[in-house]
């Protein structure tokens, strides 16, 4: 379906003096027909290039590809080659063009010149295929994130394409619609025969292909089936990549099991309902299962701050009226870190911004130090000050000419002098392990993570008591997740501060906080010490949410007769609870 | 609060209004304005007005949405109405004190210009009230073709227009979540002179220019994927077709158009 030889391609905006850095170098790819091909790798590795070389958006600078046997170097074989390898990126805002859902399938097949009875029975299709139809007449801004990439999925399927090229499709949508997106895509691999080059951030996205690619400094670094990458773990983490949490517990035990002498596991588990069999198999059942541990809750610290009944009514007495929040009651404790989980549309982005009085209830009300935040306007600022809110994608707020100047326009905000100006914007870009030397630098010249990082020292800068943070780590690849994850970490202990992270993702949430506050339709459904909120694992599968899997995983073996701790969330944790059940499996055995 | 944005002020209802194809509306709108001007007693006014009112009825659109319209030009009405009334001068005094003299003919012609104004903007509402911005757009696009070969663009016009359309809910969703990023971090939008004022919004329009290129570049790279080469060997789906309706509507414009003349010519 595609073949590449010896690949090579420059940007062309090089700096006077540098050597070129080539985006592709000497790059061999083929892929087959009806194939599901997975590329992986940090941001900057030349995934997304290649990806545009399979569309003809970009043409090699030196060797050749052919897709569907067209040269793209031809410049007669581009409209050929586009229809035939259609493409769907990353923001699914960015790429519907017209008003009506159906007007953008329409687009694709009308720009080849299709006649229009024809195009209207390639949008009811390519609608159907997508499971979109009963929206063909809705305004595309009044979809969710998922649903938009699977009408610009359905715009490219309009096309009759052999191949669609996904890039990073998945990374601006939530866990709901990663799934709706995965599932379409893989439906159409497995029941059209459409052939798919999927490039993504997540691992466990790509144990579902048939064939993983890694790239790395536009090179191809490894190559094979999931089961046989995802082997190689440390390989992966020097890449900037991980392996699914699953793959790297399997492997965990195998090196212990190696160094107590005792037989391993098999190799190659691509997702924890393997691993499971695979330890099942071996491990010893005890004969009482102890119901769940529930470590108590509610500790005594005083509250800093306070929902007490909080309703808010968007659009109140519209047609279009819709109740966010419902009655919800909720405290912060000073010093606490908590996170707040709940998917798109729960409520949980307004429940934030109400905390620093960005919107106002509609009945109910938040206190702050027992104060209402909405009760004296002239204090308006200062509530602002001491609950610093970190916007998703913050780095679309930046606007100053320099990063120094763009931290500083919090506390000039505050009429606060020179010098303290000075030493709250050094403060604030340290906490967030960014140093002088780019003070003075364009904050738009930044890499992605020092660029959202620059634009969470913006608020740390106005020095507040609690920080909130909306999804710090969404579209970013797993080093960046990491890296950002553990300087939030850092920096609740070093300034202590009261933290909150907002997330869709319970892995990130849960290994880190004191406390899980589970938000769905408006409400508070869970709140508590992890261990205890996760226990609650099919109300949360319920809502749309999983736990964490090595949490998922200790689940199913108590389901099964295992006697194991149910507050695990890490791969180390669930790898110390699991090795004693093997080596007493192996020893009954003996 | 911003989700459920309506643009333009499209009342979509189902009515043989509503069905007609949007170029006939488009011409029939143009004919009503040249109407007005060919216009020149209170006969022709009336039977202008009537027929107005007709469209209105079968429409559905309730009155007051079309009343709207007449409120953004409230000011130039009177301010014309006003210059027509003390500046005209006839052969009948109406009233005279100090230096201001008012003739029947000022009042007279200050009623009829005002009337015009009015008819006007009410029979544009019913267009943008009656056809969804899309159909606008297309049918813009195919009145304009013929003067493609003068050079107009006319299908980069109308693409325009989709594309701003399709993104102004999209940007102003964005604006308002940068504007409360901002006021997170102690801008105040709302206070202060109008240096200030004009001082404050920086932080939220180069965020807003920089996003809006972001969105245009890919949005670019988005169309070329999908085989977007200008209106090169470009098809549509939804084809424009004159229907029966549209015959006789085209017949009641004439109709009307013609009545209209023989009306100024004959008994005003």
């Amino acid at each position: 379906m595609v073949k590449g030889k010896g690949l090579k391609f420059f940007y062309s905006a090089q700096e006077e003096g540098e050597t070129p850095k080539p985006a592709l170098d000497q790059l061999d790819i083929s892929v087959k027909k009806g194939e599901f091909l997975a590329i992986l790798g940090r941001n900057g590795s030349g995934k997304s290039t290649l990806a545009k070389h399979i569309n003809a958006l970009l043409l090699p600078s030196e060797g050749t590809i052919l897709i569907n046997g067209l040269d793209s170097l031809d410049e007669k074989n581009v409209w050929g080659i586009r229809q035939s390898a259609g493409m769907v990126f990353q923001n699914p805002d960015n790429q519907i063009i017209a008003t009506l859902v159906e007007e953008d399938v329409a687009f694709g097949p009308e720009n080849l010149g299709v006649e229009p009875s024809e195009i209207r029975e390639r949008v009811s299709e390519s609608l159907a295929a997508v499971n979109m139809s009963e929206y063909k007449k809705s305004a595309p801004h009044n979809l969710s994130g998922g649903q938009k990439q699977r009408v610009a999925i359905a715009g490219v399927l309009a096309m009759k394409p052999k191949c669609i090229v996904l890039d990073e499709p998945t990374a601006m949508l939530d866990p709901s619609g990663r799934k709706e997106v995965m599932d379409t895509v893989m439906r159409l691999n497995k029941e059209e025969g459409i052939t798919i080059v999927f490039i993504t951030h997540f691992m466990e996205e790509a144990a579902k292909a048939d064939r993983v690619v890694v790239m790395d400094e536009g090179k191809i670094v490894m190559e094979g089936p999931p089961r046989e990458v995802f082997q190689q773990p440390e390989r992966l983490r020097s890449l900037g990549l991980d392996a699914p949490q699953a793959t790297e517990l399997v492997i965990a035990l195998n090196k212990d099991l190696e160094g107590l002498g005792l037989p391993l596991l098999p190799p190659g588990i691509l997702d924890m309902d393997e691993a499971l069999e695979a330890i099942a198999l071996r491990a010893k059942a005890s004969e009482s299962v102890e119901s769940a541990p529930v470590s108590p809750s509610g500790d005594s610290a005083p509250a800093l701050m306070k929902a007490e009944n909080v309703t808010f009514i968007y659009n109140e007495g519209s047609a279009f009226e819709k109740k966010a929040l419902d009655d919800v009651s909720l405290e912060i404790k000073k010093g606490e870190f908590a996170g707040l989980i709940g998917h798109t549309g729960s409520g949980k982005s307004t429940l934030i911004q109400h905390f620093n009085a960005l919107m106002k209830p509609t009945s109910g009300r938040i206190t702050l130090s027992g104060e209402d935040v909405n009760g004296d306007k002239s204090k308006l600022k200062s509530v602002r000050q001491r609950v610093g809110l970190v916007f998703q994608y913050p780095e679309h707020q930046l606007f100053e000419m320099t990063v120094f100047k763009d931290v500083a326009f919090g506390p000039q905000s505050l009429g606060l002098s020179q010098s303290e100006i000075k030493e709250r914007v050094s403060k604030a870009l340290a906490a967030v392990g960014l140093g002088e030397d780019v003070y003075e630098k364009s904050p738009f010249d930044l890499s992605g993570g020092q660029k959202r990082r620059a634009a969470i020292a913006g608020v740390l800068a106005m020095q507040p008591e609690i920080l909130i943070l909306d999804e710090p780590t969404a579209g970013l690849d797993p080093k960046g997740r990491d890296e950002i994850l553990g300087q939030i970490s850092r920096m609740r202990e070093e300034l202590n501060i009261t933290v909150i992270l907002v997330s869709h993702c319970m892995e990130e949430v849960a290994e880190r906080v004191d406390r899980v506050i589970v938000a769905n339709k408006g409400k508070i459904a869970f709140q508590g010490p992890p261990g205890e909120v996760f226990s609650h694992a099919d109300e949360l599968a319920e809502m749309g949410l999983a736990v964490p899997q090595p949490a998922y995983l200790m689940r199913r073996m108590r389901q099964r007769g295992f006697s194991v701790p149910e507050a695990v969330f890490t791969v180390e944790e669930a790898k110390a609870a699991i090795l004693p059940l093997l080596a007493a499996g192996q020893g009954g055995s003996n | 609060m911003i989700a459920n944005i309506t643009i333009g002020q499209y009342y979509p209802a189902d009515s043989t209004v509503h069905a007609l194809d949007p170029r006939l509306k488009l011409l029939a709108v143009l004919v009503y304005i040249a109407s007005l001007f060919v216009a020149k007693g209170p006969a022709n006014y009336v039977i202008a007005a009537i027929c107005l009112g007709a469209v209105v009825a079968i429409s559905g659109v309730p009155i007051k949405f079309i009343v709207k319209g007449i409120k953004g030009i409230l000011f130039l009405m009177l301010f014309t109405a006003g210059l027509h009334i003390f500046f005209t001068t006839g052969d009948t005094l109406l009233f005279s004190a100090w230096f201001i003299k008012i003739y029947l003919e000022g009042v007279t012609t200050a009623l009829l210009m005002g009337s015009r104004l009015i008819l006007l903007v009410m029979a544009s509402s019913v267009l943008t009230l009656t056809t969804s911005p899309l159909e606008l757009a297309d049918a813009l696009e195919r009145v304009l073709k013929p003067f493609k070969r003068i050079g107009l663009p006319a299908h980069e016009i109308a693409m325009m227009m989709t594309i701003a359309l399709r993104f102004i809910p999209t940007l102003i969703e964005e604006m308002d979540k940068i504007m409360k990023a901002q006021t997170a971090r102690g801008a105040d939008f709302d206070t202060g002179g109008l240096v200030k004022k004009a001082k404050s919004l920086i932080p939220l329009l180069v965020p807003l220019f920089i996003s809006s290129f972001r969105r245009a570049d890919d949005l670019a790279m988005a169309m070329e994927a999908r085989c977007y080469r200008g209106d090169i060997n470009r098809t549509r789906m939804n084809t424009l077709k004159m229907s029966r309706t549209d015959f006789w509507a085209m017949g009641v414009l004439a109709l009307y158009l013609g009545i209209i003349i023989v009306v100024r010519i004959f008994f005003e």
